[in-house]
C-alpha cells in the first residue's frame, strides 16, 4: 500500500502531494494520506470524493489518516489550490451582534439569551473568526457588562472581537471599553464581505 | 595579507539580541529622576529613539547612541551595521547626523589588531555616507568586542517626528523587511542559506537616510526605527506614546527569505522570546497568524527599517517615493492606526 505524508505541509501542498501520488499508481492500489492539518483533512477529502472514491479516516490527537484507493477511472484534472479556498470557506464565521438585546420582545429575556449565547459560543469547536458589535451591542464590550468576560475570552482564544467606533462615540462609551478592537465601518464591512457566513443571533 | 578573523565566534548573542529585556529597563528607569527642561522636546517619558533638544527657533540637537557585540564575521561588515543602527536614530527623528564619536571595547590580546581597525573603517564609511563627521571615540579593553557610535544630528523643531505622532486613521509603513535576528542566528546554526544571509547582511548596511527624507516630504509626524525590541515591541512603543491602538496586517509584514524557514527549523533566538514576553497581553493576534509568524514580528532587528504614521492619503504616494528614491527598499503599507482600544496592537 502506497503512503502519502503530508504531515507538516499546509495547504495547497498536501494536495498537489495527493495528485502527484495518485498518478504514480496503479487504477484500483490502496492508499493512506497522512495530515496533520484539520482544514486540509477536509480539502483532501473533498478532493477524493470529487475523484469519485469514498475516503475512510481515522484520527488520533495529532494525525488523521485517509484510507482510500486510486480510483478506476482516469484522474479528473483540477487545480489544487482550488480546493483550499473551499476549505477557508467552510471553517470561516462571523458573529455580528446588532444589539445588546438577543431577539426581539422583553428586555429582560433578551438579556439573559445574549448571555446563554455568549457562553455557549465560546465552547464551540469551530469558534468564529470574528465577533463584530455595532449599534447598541458595543455596549456588551464594555467592562460592566455580564458578557465582557466571555467576549474577553473569546478573544484569548484567538477570536477577534470588533466594536464599531462611531457607535462607541454615540453612546458616549470611550472610557469604559473592556474587550475589542475599535474598528470603522471600511474594516467591519470588509470582514463581513469576505467572511463565510455571518451569524446575527 | 592579514588574517581572516571570525568576529561571530566570539559571542552567543549579537546585534541588537543583545539589548536588556524592555521590561526590566522600564523598571529600573522608572526609579531615576527625570529631566526637566522646557527646551526639552523630546525626553525619555516616551521611550522615543533619541533625546531631542531646542537650542533655538530654528534648531534642536538629536542626541543618540548605540553600540552591540558583533553581528556578522567579518569586522569591515560589522562597522558598517553598527553605524548604520546608531545612525539610524537620528534619521527615525526626522533629522541629519551631524558629528558622530567611535565607543569601542576591544581586547587586543584575544583578537589581532587588524580587525579594530577595520570595525573602525566600516563604520567610518556609513558615517561619511550620511555626509556626518566622526570626531573621536573612546576605547576599552573588553571581550567580546562591541562596537558602536554616539550621534549628534540637528532638526528643524518644527519638522521634528517623534514615536508620540500616529492619529487615529493613519496609515503605517514598514521600510525595511525583518528577519535580520533570524538569519543571524539560523547562520550561526548553519540554517541560513548563505544567500539568505548575504541579503539580511546587505540590509543591515542600509541607512535609512532616503526613507527619512521622503518621511519629512510628506509630513509623517509618527515614526520610530525597528531595533532590539522588534517590530512588535517598537510598534506598541510607538503606538502607547501616541495613546492609540495599531492594527497589522501579518501578511502584509514584508520577511527577509529564508527567516522564515530558520524558525520553521525551530532555531529561534531567547531575545524573541523576552520581546514576546515584553509585548504581553498589550498584543493580540488572531487565530490565523501562525506561531513562526508571530515569533517573527517579534524577532530582535539589528539595523531595522522606519515604521512611520502617515495620513491615509498620502501613504500610497509616500511608499512609491521612498521605493524610487532607494531602488533596495520594500516599503510597504503593513496596517493602519486605531483609536487607542483596550489592547495596543492588533494582529490579522
Amino acid at each position: 500500500m502506497k503512503i502519502i505524508d503530508t504531515n507538516g505541509f499546509k495547504c495547497p501542498q498536501p494536495l498537489i502531494m495527493l495528485k502527484e501520488g495518485l498518478q504514480e499508481m496503479e487504477k484500483g492500489e490502496n492508499v493512506t494520506i497522512y495530515t496533520d492539518n484539520e482544514s486540509s483533512l477536509k480539502n483532501l477529502v473533498t478532493y477524493l470524493r470529487d475523484q469519485g472514491v469514498e475516503p475512510e479516516v481515522s484520527s488520533n490527537e495529532k494525525v488523521h489518516a485517509i484510507v482510500t484507493r486510486r480510483p478506476e477511472a482516469n484522474l479528473i484534472d483540477t487545480d489544487p489550490a482550488a480546493y483550499c479556498e473551499t476549505g477557508i470557506v467552510v471553517n470561516n464565521y462571523v458573529v455580528c451582534i446588532k444589539s445588546e438585546l438577543m431577539g426581539e420582545g422583553d428586555p429582560e429575556l433578551g438579556k439573559v439569551l445574549m448571555e446563554t449565547f455568549m457562553d455557549n459560543l465560546k465552547l464551540q469547536e469551530q469558534l468564529p473568526t470574528h465577533v463584530v458589535l455595532y449599534n447598541s451591542g458595543v455596549k456588551l464590550a464594555m467592562k460592566q457588562s455580564s458578557v465582557c468576560s466571555s467576549l474577553s475570552e473569546l478573544e484569548e482564544l484567538g477570536t477577534r472581537v470588533m466594536l464599531c467606533g462611531s457607535c462607541i462615540d454615540h453612546y458616549g462609551l470611550q472610557y469604559d471599553i473592556g474587550v475589542g478592537m475599535i474598528s470603522d465601518m471600511v474594516v467591519i464591512t470588509e470582514t463581513m464581505a469576505i467572511a463565510g457566513h455571518v451569524i446575527y443571533p | 595579507m592579514n588574517q581572516k578573523f571570525d568576529l561571530l565566534s566570539t559571542i552567543e548573542y549579537g546585534g541588537c539580541s543583545s539589548k536588556l529585556p524592555a521590561g526590566l529597563l522600564s523598571e529600573v528607569l522608572k526609579e531615576l529622576p527625570v529631566a526637566v527642561d522646557p527646551n526639552l522636546l523630546v525626553d525619555v517619558d516616551t521611550h522615543d529613539d533619541a533625546g531631542v533638544y531646542r537650542i533655538n527657533e530654528e534648531t534642536a540637537l538629536i542626541f543618540t547612541t548605540d553600540f552591540f557585540p558583533p553581528i556578522c564575521s567579518d569586522p569591515f561588515e560589522f562597522g558598517e551595521i553598527a553605524a548604520a543602527n546608531a545612525l539610524s536614530d537620528v534619521y527615525a527623528m526626522g533629522g541629519t547626523p551631524l558629528l558622530a564619536l567611535n565607543l569601542m571595547m576591544f581586547s587586543q590580546e584575544k583578537i589581532p589588531m587588524h580587525v579594530f581597525g577595520e570595525i573602525l573603517k566600516g563604520g567610518n564609511e556609513k558615517v561619511r555616507e550620511a555626509s556626518a563627521l566622526i570626531v573621536g571615540g573612546h576605547t576599552i579593553d573588553d571581550h567580546p568586542p562591541k562596537y558602536g557610535l554616539a550621534v549628534v544630528g540637528t532638526v528643524h523643531p518644527d519638522k521634528l517626528i517623534t514615536n508620540a505622532g500616529a492619529r487615529p486613521g493613519d496609515r503605517l509603513i514598514l521600510t525595511k523587511s525583518i528577519g535580520t535576528g533570524a538569519l543571524v542566528s539560523g547562520q550561526k546554526n548553519g540554517l541560513s542559506k548563505p544567500e539568505h544571509y548575504r541579503m539580511a547582511l546587505h540590509q543591515m548596511k542600509r541607512l535609512n537616510l532616503n526613507a527619512a527624507q521622503a518621511a519629512g516630504k510628506f509630513g509623517v509626524k509618527g515614526m520610530t526605527d525597528i531595533t532590539g525590541f522588534g517590530l512588535a515591541g517598537h510598534a506598541l512603543k510607538m503606538a502607547d506614546a501616541s495613546q492609540v491602538s495599531f492594527r497589522i496586517h501579518t501578511g502584509q509584514v514584508p520577511l527577509l527569505p529564508g527567516s522564515f524557514d530558520v524558525f520553521e527549523k525551530g532555531s529561534i533566538p531567547g531575545a524573541t522570546f523576552r520581546n514576546l514576553e515584553f509585548t504581553g497581553k498589550e498584543v493580540h493576534f488572531t487565530r490565523s497568524v501562525g506561531y513562526n509568524l508571530k515569533m517573527l514580528v517579534h524577532d530582535a532587528q539589528t539595523s531595522g527599517g522606519l515604521l512611520m504614521a502617515v495620513n491615509p492619503d498620502h501613504a500610497d504616494q509616500l511608499v512609491r517615493e521612498i521605493n524610487l528614491t532607494d531602488p533596495d527598499s520594500g516599503a510597504v503599507i503593513i496596517g493602519e492606526v486605531l483609536p487607542r482600544s483596550p489592547r495596543i496592537l492588533y494582529f490579522e
